[in-house]
């Protein structure tokens, strides 16, 4: 058994509170609330701990208790019919008809008669040829009933006989409620002697759970593209700037698509109702596409052989790949030798589900430089899996892009994932570069990082990326890549 | 990118070569870039991610090329092609609506289930994926000893012939077949735009097809009692007409089918026609030079004359190097050949990539972020400092949510032209009801509710370069029973002392904020703060009030 200074030591603040301000006489909670100064809902738990701990004793009692009908709160707020009848007599001269006294008082005609039959017999009015005027005999005090009304809110006692006759007037009706009460125990009062004495310090359950707290914290999914970003930035890339809406000429065109591609159509990627086209830029970089396409250009090259469509290039989509931003690099031009990336939002039509998002963040970059051969796209793709991916093995697979060539795809052996697909690369077609006037070889890739990031996260539906589960984003560990 | 359905045994028949397992078979179909789909007993699915190559499309055209990369053949893998006597004439009326055929007859064919399965299947792709769903090319195989040449290839109007299309019983009209038969109705639009309908007819007046919708039931049902074929392609562009003929044949002769050419006959030798007259198929070759350093400088590796040579080979080339000139000489089927680094990675796929040394990157450079993400991150920083969650949203949204919940009906937005789903309609213009969403589907989680969004939003701009106009938004809300104005205030103000920005605060009414309600400008950018009027919350289904505020960073 643990003695009575533990078991004090152990009281909660409201508990030391209430006790303190506890009797030997039973009192309902809400009067503990007001002396003890503690809030009712806290006095609620308080003295069920209390009970329990045996410091004090609650009762429960059911008691009847009388309570204002809807015409009781009208009485109260406009007065008794009775004296609101009088008063409009009053008003009208003292002397009325019963349809004129009724339709000024504004009483209902059950109201009418009762409060008429009172007033009667109390020998306040009297009815004479089918009028009504007042004796001058009433004085305020005599419409004592509405104070009662105020009594029976404010929990105080009336007499039985005003009961009755207000409960058969229909202004008050019985209710039934449960009441508790508290009152302290022996044990109790010794509990109390000793803390109004001494000053005993709270001591903690150290093993009880706590309240939780709702810190300040990133989407996971963020944390772990800000971390990816960071690594790619000590790799030496620099950020591209991306948009969520391009052109065809970008998405598709200058990456060597040709425009009657079926990855072009409708059930491929989305296009745009409003607006619809956008603008190209200056006339030399669209020339040249357009030759690239059409006859090679300058690239030694047989292009595609098809009449090239300036419309189609200029029509709007959400950008559908992060090498579209490549593209747009290239048109804006580039430094050489530099590394280029970016983190970009992408959109395929697609139905959402726990594997497929319609909306999702793919990575991709190019490298330029004067010297750079196919060995070397192996060599960043073997970094890039070791560094980013944590990877032990690699393998390559050749591969098919329409603006690479050669093309390759990255297996990494992740040491817990196994062998997940991780990049794809290749080295961008002439019929680009040399249609643009770009000198020395790019190597392109772009990281499939969702899988990545699933892992990273402790997930196994793709839509928790995103997630709309604030219990999830509250709850979800900082993710360290 | 073709998905193709084979059988093993079949593959391995035709390669002449069991596979030693699961890796062995791994490690050759790499070489045709594919890859397994799954493999349940001896039904094999690949994955061919060569989407310009239709010669590897087929249990064939996969055996051709692996017999050459493990040294079995080498070079150009030459077919016979004997002279059928069948004339083909093509009528001018269909210049315009789908002027060119090319014709052939594979003769002594033993067609076996895998064998009908695999043209079925290689006729499927190839106009669906190389044809473009059958505008370019539509291919028709039918019996040849039911058929009575010459063949003609001629335009009719619907009122001019009918025939039984195929799995049909009665003759329809051209018309009947687009509106009824389920080929018809799936290709219709192909054929839009003129009132000639092409058609494959023989001399008896029977017809073979009407391309690239159907074939007709007479001549076009061809089964394993089939013996000798006639084999029709129709297109817009003879390079794309001339390879899917040539991929066909070869495949039927690649299982001992004899190739007979037909001679047909162009209404004039002017574009779109190859010719006047001429014999199909051709399976002519041609070459290509350039300098054989550039294959070392591609590559990084420094190969020896003879094995760019023996590499070549093994890619089916035809290579020959004279002083510094390689010249390569390749079927003209092979259209995906555009440029030398066409013909470099092949070498390389025959060379094995997981054969070559990675290579590191010395390159002297330095890594940057984009002032944006810096900027980003840092206001990310200074709403987590306030205890804030941060969510992340999609960019698609609906109308309903963007627009009509947010008394916003009218508003326009840029607007997807094929959604897939209602939800996901239109691009994002703010980013408060994106939250005001997110708290609708948290009703459960314990309150107060304090989260916040850093995203982009499209507005339509006609002076912005594509007529829309990006921005970077931070949204801050708030819900809980006691949230009003002065608490968003004080997340907005604190969130402002941080970022050093200037706060400006004027009394304004937006639709979808109640009376306390103001216009913010943060840094000289425009923003709303209030609380969210009572019609806006209960069209979220939300049951406590919420006050928020978003600006552009």
């Amino acid at each position: 058994m643990p003695s009575l200074n533990d078991k004090v030591k152990e009281l909660s603040d409201i508990e030391r509170k209430l006790l303190l301000a506890l009797s030997k006489e039973s009192a309902p909670l809400e009067d503990a609330s007001i002396s003890s100064g503690v809030p009712i809902d806290s006095v609620r738990r308080a003295s069920a701990w209390l009970n329990e701990k045996g410091f004090a004793i609650v009762s429960e009692k059911e008691t009847e208790s009388l309570v204002l009908t809807a015409d009781g709160e009208k009485a109260l707020e406009k007065g008794m019919p009775e004296n609101v009848l009088l008063e409009t007599l009053s008003r009208l001269g003292g002397k009325s008809t019963f349809v004129e006294l009724e339709k000024e008082s504004c009483l209902s005609k059950q109201e009418f008669m009762a409060a008429l039959g009172i007033n009667k017999r109390k020998a306040f009015v009297v009815i004479m040829q089918g009028s009504i005027s007042e004796t001058g005999v009433a004085k305020q005090e005599d419409f004592s009933e509405q104070n009662f009304l105020r009594d029976i809110v404010d929990k105080k006692k009336v007499s039985d006989e005003l009961s009755l006759e207000l409960l058969k007037r229909g202004l008050v009706e019985r209710r039934k409620t449960t009441a508790r009460t508290i009152k302290i125990s022996p044990q109790g009062e010794d509990a109390k002697e000793l803390l109004s004495k001494e000053n005993i310090s709270r001591a903690f359950d150290v093993s009880a759970p706590v309240p939780e707290i709702f810190a300040g914290k990133k989407a996971p999914y963020i944390q772990f593209l800000q971390q990816i970003r960071s690594k790619l930035v000590s790799l030496g890339f620099k950020e591209m700037d991306t948009k969520l809406i391009v052109t065809e000429f970008y998405n598709f065109d200058v990456l060597f698509q040709p425009q009657n591609h079926p990855a072009r159509s409708w059930t491929d990627t989305y296009q745009l109702k409003n607006p619809k086209k956008g603008a190209l830029p200056e006339k030399k970089y669209v020339d040249a596409i357009k030759a690239a396409h059409e006859n090679g250009g300058k690239a030694k090259s047989k292009g595609w052989g098809y009449d090239w469509s300036f419309d189609i290039a200029s029509r709007l989509m959400p950008s559908a790949h992060g090498t579209a931003h490549s593209a747009r690099q290239l048109i804006k031009g580039v430094e050489l030798p530099r590394k280029y990336f970016a983190i970009a939002r992408c959109f395929r039509p697609d139905v959402l589900d726990a594997t497929h998002l319609i909306e999702f963040n793919q990575m991709e970059g190019f490298i330029v430089g004067e010297e750079l051969n196919f060995r070397h796209l192996l060599g960043m793709l073997k970094d890039f899996a070791i560094e980013v991916a944590g990877a032990e093995k690699v393998k390559f697979f050749p591969d098919y892009y329409p603006f690479t060539e050669p093309s390759v795809q990255l297996s990494a052996k992740h040491p817990e994932l196994g062998w997940i697909e991780f990049a794809g690369a290749g080295m961008f077609r002439p019929e680009m570069l040399e249609n643009l006037g770009i000198k020395g070889e790019a190597i392109a890739w772009g990281m499939g990082i969702d899988r990545l990031a699933m892992f990273k996260l402790g997930i196994k539906d793709i839509r928790y990326l995103f997630s709309e589960d604030l219990g999830y984003l509250r709850n979800a560990k900082g993710v360290l890549l | 990118m073709p998905n193709l359905e084979v059988s093993k045994k079949d593959l391995e028949l035709l390669l002449g070569k069991k596979f030693a397992g699961r890796e062995d078979l791994e490690g050759a179909l790499e070489y045709v870039k594919g890859e397994i789909d799954s493999l349940e007993g001896d039904a094999l699915k690949i994955d061919c991610k060569e989407t310009n190559r239709p010669d590897l499309w087929s249990a064939e055209g996969i055996a051709r090329d692996l017999k050459a990369r493990t040294g079995k053949e080498k070079g150009i893998k030459e077919y016979t092609v004997q002279r059928s006597k069948v004339d083909v004439f093509v009528h001018e009326n269909l210049e315009k609506v789908r002027p060119l055929i090319a014709c052939a007859v594979v003769k002594d064919v033993k067609i076996t289930e895998e064998l009908l399965k695999q043209m079925i299947q290689l006729q499927e792709k190839v106009g669906e994926n190389y044809g473009r769903k059958r505008k370019e090319l539509g291919i028709g195989l039918y019996d040849f000893d039911i058929m009575k040449p010459p063949v003609y290839y001629k335009g009719f109007k619907d009122n001019e012939i009918e025939f039984i299309p195929l799995e049909w019983k009665v003759p329809m009209r051209p018309s009947e077949i687009l509106s009824q038969h389920e080929k018809g109705k799936q290709y219709k639009h192909l054929l839009e735009g003129s009132n000639l309908f092409p058609i494959v007819i023989d001399s008896n007046k029977t017809v073979a097809s009407m391309p690239p919708i159907i074939n007709s039931q007479t001549t076009g049902k061809v089964t394993e009692k089939t013996k000798n074929l006639f084999i029709e392609v129709t297109g817009f562009k003879w390079e794309t007409v001339e390879t899917a003929l040539e991929v066909i044949c070869m495949a039927l002769a690649d299982r001992r089918g004899k190739i007979f050419s037909c001679r047909t006959h162009f209404p004039s030798a002017k574009k779109p026609y190859p010719a006047k007259t001429l014999y199909t198929p051709v399976f002519a070759t041609e070459k290509m030079s350039f300098d054989k350093e550039i294959v070392n400088k591609k590559t990084g590796l420094g190969f020896k004359d003879k094995e760019i040579i023996d590499l070549l080979g093994r890619a089916r080339y035809n290579a020959v190097i004279k002083g510094s000139k390689l010249t390569v000489e390749y079927p003209t089927y092979r259209t995906d050949i555009l440029q030398a680094v066409d013909v470099i990675e092949d070498l390389l796929i025959s060379y094995g990539f997981n054969n070559i040394a990675p290579q590191k990157i010395e390159m002297n450079v330095l890594g940057s972020e984009l002032k944006e993400s810096k900027y980003t991150d840092f206001v990310r920083e200074g709403a987590i400092g306030i205890a804030l969650q941060e969510v992340m949203t999609f960019n698609l949204s609906s109308k309903l949510v963007q627009g009509v919940n947010m008394r916003l009906a009218n508003d326009s937005f840029v607007e997807i032209a094929n959604p897939v789903s209602i939800n996901f309609e239109v691009l994002r213009k703010r980013l408060a009801p994106q939250l005001l969403d997110f708290f609708s589907k948290n009703k459960g989680q314990s309150f107060p509710q304090r989260i916040f969004e850093i995203g982009t939003c499209l507005t339509l701009d006609d002076k912005a370069e594509q007529g829309v106009r990006q921005s970077t938004n931070i949204c801050v809300a708030l819900t809980h029973s006691n949230v009003n104005f002065t608490e968003a205030k004080s997340f907005l103000a604190t969130l402002c002392k941080y970022m050093g920005a200037e706060l400006e605060v004027k009394k304004k009414v937006f639709p979808f904020l109640g009376e306390n309600s103001a216009e913010i400008t943060v840094n000289g950018k425009k923003g709303f703060l209030g609380e969210v009027s009572p019609g806006v919350v209960e069209a979220f289904g939300l049951r406590k009030p919420v006050a928020l505020f978003e600006f552009e960073l």
